[in-house]
């Protein structure tokens, strides 16, 4: 017979080690947490501001009336939630910062109108804790270009993010509320 | 040191498999209850119901740690507590920390050391100012003089325009109002307004404790734990299979 004592202390040692794993993961899943938060600063909305337009001229802003208030409430599906939205022009060029809920938070993105068409479309912060592939390149570029047209659509439609799909209906709605904004300022 | 025998490798495995399927029992259990519940939430009408226990909410960020502060302009109450801001028992959809609040032609307007905003009659935000229009942050101070916006921040003091659009430096000295912790009877009715407007759909608190999330990283940590339970659990058990010699 091969050391009979070695087993039962291995046994032994094995157990109480299995013990104080779960000693140590009970601590610890008592001890709490949370991961439901997230911040991601892209730009700050100053320095798109500065960037898509060459320097920060005097704020504007538009006051939505009844009609466009419903016409607004039609594109996002709800009021946005100011009354008045700031705006920025030099020239042709009109730089927005619009703020938009993804699936519990705000979307705080820029975007840049000239002639009637997006040239501009940058995520400056994102504080969703699932969809920010939403600020990639790869897919703002695909706003860029388009226009609104019949019934405040855009003029090509956008391609989805899997996992993202909330982030990116966020963004196109802000897209064509750009575009509208735009042509009633 | 000679290697054990099949027999010692077998009563080692069933120890194992034992012990672990104990430790793993609980957590496997939630798991696969926890499962079905999601693969039939609809049925169940899980998406319906709703959760506002204070601890889960909490989990969510939904009911903030620590002390409201708060300050009464005419007949609306501005508070904060921890990172959100209420206007009366509402939510406040403004970032930074409140620094005051003061009614200017019939708006009140409050201010956090990032953003101003300008509340109408109705409630509504008629505009959410941040770094793009107001003086170098932060803010320190809000007041008003002969019916126009006063700003202090850390670039001097500032008197707005009638729009709140524009702004000029101007010698003022600004008279503020600091901040107060709400009084109980205040704060457990904004509590209360919170649980019951930031109820949690049921299915989402399931789905977030079967994988753990809910928890943080010591939930997520327990779950991989179980799964890998299972994969040596199974190993174990199929070494376990084959009928024993006699």
């Amino acid at each position: 017979m091969e050391n009979p004592i070695i087993i039962p202390s291995i046994l032994v040692s094995a157990t109480a080690s299995k013990l104080r794993s779960l000693f140590f993961v009970t601590a610890l899943l008592l001890s709490g947490g949370s991961a439901f938060s997230a911040d991601r600063v892209y730009q700050k909305p100053s320095d798109f501001i500065r960037g898509s337009l060459g320097k920060i001229p005097a704020t504007k802003a538009i006051t939505l009336n009844a009609t466009q208030q419903k016409t607004v409430r039609a594109i996002l599906g709800k009021r946005y939630k100011t009354t008045s939205i700031r705006y920025w022009s030099v020239g042709k060029k009109t730089a927005l910062i619009l703020e938009e809920v993804g699936k519990a938070e705000y979307i705080t993105t820029g975007y840049v109108v000239s002639e009637g068409k997006i040239s501009t479309v940058k995520v400056l912060v994102y504080r969703e804790t699932h969809g920010w592939e939403v600020a990639r390149p790869a897919f703002t570029k695909q706003l860029e270009g388009t226009q609104l047209k019949g019934g405040n659509q855009l003029s090509r439609p956008v391609k989805n993010i899997a996992g993202a799909t909330l982030s990116v209906r966020a963004l196109t709605k802000l897209a064509r509320l750009a575009l509208y904004l735009d042509s009633i300022k | 040191m000679t290697e054990p025998t099949p027999k010692i490798r077998r009563r080692n495995a069933r120890n194992w498999h034992r012990w672990l399927g104990l430790v793993a029992a609980i957590p496997l259990l939630w798991l696969s209850i926890s499962g079905l519940l999601l693969n039939h939430t609809a049925f169940l009408g899980l998406n319906e119901a709703e959760v506002s226990t204070g601890w889960i909410l909490k989990k969510y960020n939904q009911v903030p740690e620590g002390d409201p502060r708060g300050i009464q302009v005419g007949d609306r109450k501005v508070s904060q507590w921890g990172k959100l801001l209420f206007l009366d028992h509402e939510d406040l959809q403004l970032n930074g920390n409140l620094v005051g609040g003061v009614a200017v032609k019939n708006r009140l307007v409050i201010a956090t050391d990032e953003r101003v905003a300008i509340v109408n009659g109705s409630g509504e935000m008629e505009l959410d100012l941040d770094e793009l229009s107001l003086p170098p942050l932060p803010v320190e101070g809000v007041g008003v003089e002969g019916q126009q916006l006063v700003l202090r921040s850390a670039g001097g003091t500032y008197r707005f325009s009638d729009d709140f659009l524009s702004f000029k430096e101007a010698e003022i000295l600004l008279s503020t109002t600091s901040l107060s912790l709400l009084e109980d009877r205040a704060r457990d009715e904004l509590e209360s307004a919170i649980r019951t407007r930031n109820a949690m759909p049921l299915s989402r608190v399931i789905l977030d404790a079967h994988s753990g999330k809910i928890f943080g990283f010591p939930g997520t940590l327990l779950t991989d734990l179980a799964a890998i339970s299972v994969i040596v659990l199974t190993i174990l058990g199929l070494r376990l299979f084959p009928k024993r010699k006699l």
